[in-house]
C-alpha cells in the first residue's frame, strides 16, 4: 500500500502552516506567497492521492474513515484556493493550513484498511454523492462562520477605531459579507440536496425514506435553521453583524450534528461491524 | 579604491541651503562627467531630489578627492566654502556605501519609505552612466543599491502603512467597502484637505463624485474641478441615500448629520454600509452616529491618530530594513577588497598552486614508482611551469598600479582566471591577508 502522495501532501501543507505562521508571527512578507504556493502544491499533490485510493479500492475513495476526513480536507483547502482566488489577504491560509496539516495528520492515524467485504449498502453509487455533498456542505458552513468571526472582529476594530496590525490582516468587511451572502445560499444547497440524497439512498436499500434516526433529526433541525437564515439574508436584507453572528450560531448547529450526534446519540449513521463509522459524514 | 558620499539633505541643511545645491544643469549627466574631470575622481554620479543634493564618487585617493568634492560643488552653484560646508555630510568607505543604499531604500526620506526615491537614483545614475561618468565601481555600487532597495522594499513593510490623511482615508474605505470602483463618494462642504481626500478617492471610483455646499455656485465650480457632479444643500439627505463615502468639512457650528438623520437615511439605502469621514472642525457629524450598525464614523483626529499609528510602523519596519542594509553593505566590501592588485595576484598565484598539487596527487600512483631525485626534479617542474605561466600576468596587474583603468583590468583579470568569488566561492571567504 502506498501513501506516498498523502505522505508529500501532508508535508506541503505542514510546510505552509509553517510559512503562514512565520507570516504572521514574525511578519516576514516574503513567507505567505511562499506557503500559498506550497498550499497549491499540496492540493495538487492531495488530489493524486485521492485519484490512487479510487483505483486501489476500485470505487469513490470514501469507504473508510481515513478516506473520508483525507476527502474532506481536500474540499477546505480547495474551497480555500478559491477564496483565495477572490481575495489575497493570507489570513484564510493561516487559518485553513494549519487546520488541514492537523485533520491529515490526525487522518493518517484513521484506519485505511478496506474491510472485505465491504457492507452492501456501501457499495451503491449513492455514498459518493451523499457523502460528498454532506461534507462539502459543512466544509462551505465552516468557511462561513470563519468568516463570520473574521467580519465580528474587524468591524469591532474599525467602529473602536484600532487600525493596527490585525485590522489590516483581516480582509475588508465588504470580502467577508461577500462569503456570508454567496456562502450560506449555497451551503444550503447542498444541505438540501445532501438530505434529499440521503433519503434516496435509504428508500434504495431499506425501502423507507426517512426513519428519524437521530443524525436525520438533527439534521433536519439543521436545515430549518439554516432556511430561516437564508430566508433573512435574502428577503428580508439582514447582512453584516447581524448575518455574522447567524453563521456562527449555525455552525454550532452543524458541528454538534455532524460529530456530536454519532458520539452521543448513535444510530444507523454510526456504521458498525468495523468498529468505527465508516463514513464521518453527517446526513 | 575608495567610495565617497558628499552632499546635504533635509536633516543636515535648511531649505535655504538645500535650494542653492541642486545641479540644475544636470539633465543629461555632464555635470557627473564634469566633477569626474574637475576633482580628479575615477567615477562619480550626481543625486539629486528636493530633499537633497550630494556627489557619489569612486577615487584612488580619498583625502584629496573629498576636499575637491566640496570645491567643485561649491563651484558650480557660485558658493564659497563657508557658506555651505558646516551642513555636509562628508562620507567614505562602508559609511558612504550604507548611506547610498539607505537612500536607494528610502531609509534616508523625510517620508520613511517613501516610493520616489529610488526612481530619483535610477535616474541619477543612468545620466551618469550614459556619458561615462561611471565605471565598474560606481556601476557595481549602484546596482547593488537598486537590489538593496528592492530587497527592503519585498522582506519589510517600510512602504505599506499608509502616511497621510487622504491614503488613510481610502485604505480604511476600502477596509470597509471592498472594492471601490461602483462607489459613489459624496463631498459636503469645501476645504483643502476635504478636496485631496476626494482627490484621492476619484482615483478609485469610476462614478462621479457628488458635490454639495451651502452656496450652489461654489458646489458647481468645485465639481467642475473634480469632474463630478453638484447637488443643493437642500437635496442632501438623498445624496446621503446614495453615498457610500461621505466626507464633510463645511464651516457649519452645529453638526449637519445628526443621529435621526442618519437613521432615516440607512433605512432608506437598505443599510448598506456608508463610510464618514468628517474634516470639519468644529465637527459636521455627530458622534454618536458612529454607534449605528453599519455606519463608520472617523473625524479628522482620529484619521491622524492612525497616520501617527502607521508613522510609528515604518518606523518598525525600517529597523529591519537596516539590517539588509548592513548584510549588503559587507558584500559590497567585501568584494571591493578583492578589486585591490595585491590580493588579485595572491589568489591567481594560490589557484595554479592548487591546479598543480591537485593534478600531482591524481598522478600520485604513477609517480611513487620514481626515486626521491626523480620526484624532486618533477616538483621543480611543474613549479617553474605555473611561474612562468604567471609571470607575465602577475608583471602586467603589477604595472596596472597606473590607476584610471585600473579596475577594469583586476575586473578582466578575475573573471578571465575565474578569481571572481563567482565561480570559487570559497577564496572569498579565505580573504587572508597578503604574504607577498
Amino acid at each position: 500500500m502506498d501513501f506516498t502522495f498523502f505522505k508529500v501532501a501532508l508535508v506541503l501543507y505542514l510546510g505552509a502552516s509553517v510559512g503562514y505562521l512565520t507570516f504572521l508571527v514574525l511578519s516576514k512578507q516574503t513567507a505567505a506567497p511562499v506557503a500559498f504556493w506550497a498550499s497549491v502544491a499540496g492540493f495538487a499533490v492531495h488530489t493524486l492521492s485521492l485519484l490512487h485510493r479510487a483505483v486501489f479500492s476500485g470505487f469513490f475513495p470514501l469507504a473508510t474513515a481515513f478516506d473520508s476526513l483525507s476527502f474532506f480536507v481536500w474540499l477546505v483547502v480547495g474551497l480555500f484556493l478559491l477564496v483565495r482566488y477572490k481575495d489575497p489577504s493570507p489570513i484564510f491560509g493561516a487559518i485553513v493550513t494549519p487546520v488541514a496539516a492537523v485533520l491529515m495528520v490526525f487522518a493518517s492515524t484513521l484506519s485505511y484498511q478496506i474491510q472485505e467485504p465491504i457492507i452492501p449498502i456501501l457499495k451503491s453509487w449513492w455514498l459518493p454523492i451523499h457523502v460528498a455533498l454532506a461534507l462539502l456542505g459543512n466544509g462551505v458552513f465552516t468557511f462561513v462562520a470563519i468568516s463570520g468571526l473574521m467580519y465580528i472582529v474587524q468591524e469591532r476594530l474599525i467602529k473602536a477605531k484600532r487600525i493596527g496590525r490585525l485590522h489590516k490582516l483581516l480582509p475588508s468587511l465588504e470580502t467577508l459579507d461577500t462569503i456570508n451572502r454567496h456562502g450560506l445560499p449555497f451551503g444550503f444547497f447542498l444541505l438540501t440536496v445532501g438530505i434529499i440524497s440521503g433519503a434516496l439512498w435509504a428508500g434504495s436499500v431499506w425501502g423507507f425514506y426517512w426513519s428519524w434516526d437521530p443524525k436525520e433529526t438533527w439534521s433536519l433541525i439543521t436545515w430549518f435553521a439554516y432556511a430561516a437564515m437564508v430566508h433573512q439574508r435574502v428577503v428580508l436584507g439582514w447582512r453584516g453583524k447581524k448575518a455574522a453572528y447567524l453563521a456562527i450560531a449555525g455552525f454550532c448547529l452543524v458541528m454538534f450534528t455532524f460529530i456530536g450526534v454519532s458520539a452521543l446519540l448513535g444510530g444507523h449513521h454510526a456504521f458498525s461491524g468495523t468498529g468505527r463509522f465508516v463514513s464521518p459524514s453527517g446526513y | 579604491m575608495e567610495i565617497l558620499v558628499v552632499g546635504l539633505n533635509h536633516s543636515t541643511a535648511p531649505v535655504a541651503i538645500r535650494e542653492k545645491i541642486t545641479f540644475p544643469e544636470e539633465t543629461d549627466g555632464h555635470v557627473s562627467l564634469s566633477v569626474v574631470h574637475a576633482s580628479g575622481v575615477e567615477e562619480a554620479v550626481i543625486l539629486s531630489t528636493c530633499n537633497r543634493g550630494e556627489v557619489i564618487a569612486a577615487t584612488e585617493e580619498p583625502d584629496r578627492g573629498m576636499d575637491a568634492l566640496v570645491e567643485t560643488i561649491g563651484r558650480i552653484h557660485n558658493l564659497s566654502h563657508e557658506d555651505f560646508f558646516d551642513y555636509l555630510y562628508l562620507l567614505r568607505g562602508p559609511e558612504a556605501v550604507r548611506h547610498v543604499f539607505r537612500v536607494a531604500s528610502s531609509l534616508d526620506s523625510m517620508v520613511l519609505g517613501e516610493p520616489q526615491i529610488l526612481g530619483q537614483v535610477k535616474d541619477g545614475y543612468r545620466r551618469a552612466a550614459k556619458v561615462n561618468a561611471t565605471g565598474p565601481i560606481l556601476n557595481r555600487l549602484l546596482h547593488r543599491a537598486f537590489f538593496t532597495a528592492k530587497r527592503v522594499r519585498n522582506e519589510t513593510g517600510v512602504g505599506k502603512a499608509a502616511v497621510s490623511v487622504a491614503y488613510v482615508a481610502v485604505e480604511l474605505a476600502k477596509k470597509i467597502l471592498g472594492d471601490l470602483h461602483k462607489k459613489q463618494v459624496l463631498l459636503i462642504g469645501a476645504g483643502e484637505m476635504a478636496e485631496l481626500a476626494a482627490r484621492h478617492l476619484a482615483t478609485q471610483v469610476e462614478r462621479p463624485i457628488v458635490v454639495t455646499n451651502r452656496t450652489y455656485e461654489n458646489a458647481c465650480t468645485l465639481a467642475g474641478e473634480l469632474r463630478g457632479s453638484a447637488v443643493r444643500m437642500e437635496e442632501v439627505q438623498g445624496a446621503l441615500i446614495d453615498a457610500d463615502v461621505v466626507i464633510t468639512s463645511t464651516a457649519s457650528c452645529d453638526p449637519i448629520i445628526n443621529r435621526p438623520l442618519m437613521k432615516t437615511v440607512l433605512a432608506k439605502r437598505r443599510y448598506r454600509p456608508v463610510f464618514l469621514i468628517d474634516i470639519a472642525i468644529p465637527r459636521d457629524v455627530d458622534p454618536a452616529v458612529n454607534d449605528i450598525d453599519s455606519v463608520y464614523l472617523f473625524n479628522i483626529d482620529d484619521l491622524q491618530s492612525v497616520v501617527e499609528e502607521n508613522i510609528g510602523e515604518r518606523k518598525q519596519e525600517a529597523l529591519r530594513g537596516e539590517n539588509i542594509v548592513n548584510e549588503e553593505v559587507l558584500k559590497f566590501m567585501r568584494w571591493m577588497e578583492t578589486l585591490e592588485a595585491t590580493p588579485t595576484i595572491i589568489a591567481l598565484k594560490e589557484k595554479l598552486e592548487q591546479i598543480r598539487e591537485g593534478e600531482l596527487n591524481r598522478l600520485n600512483g604513477k609517480l611513487s614508482r620514481l626515486g626521491d631525485d626523480e620526484r624532486e626534479a618533477v616538483e621543480m617542474l611543474t613549479r617553474s611551469i605555473i611561474n612562468k605561466i604567471a609571470h607575465d600576468p602577475i608583471a602586467f596587474l603589477k604595472r596596472t598600479e597606473s590607476r584610471s583603468r585600473r579596475n577594469v583590468y583586476l575586473d578582466i583579470a578575475q573573471r578571465l582566471f575565474g578569481l571572481d568569488g563567482l565561480s570559487t566561492p570559497s577564496r572569498e571567504e579565505k580573504g587572508e591577508p597578503a604574504e607577498e
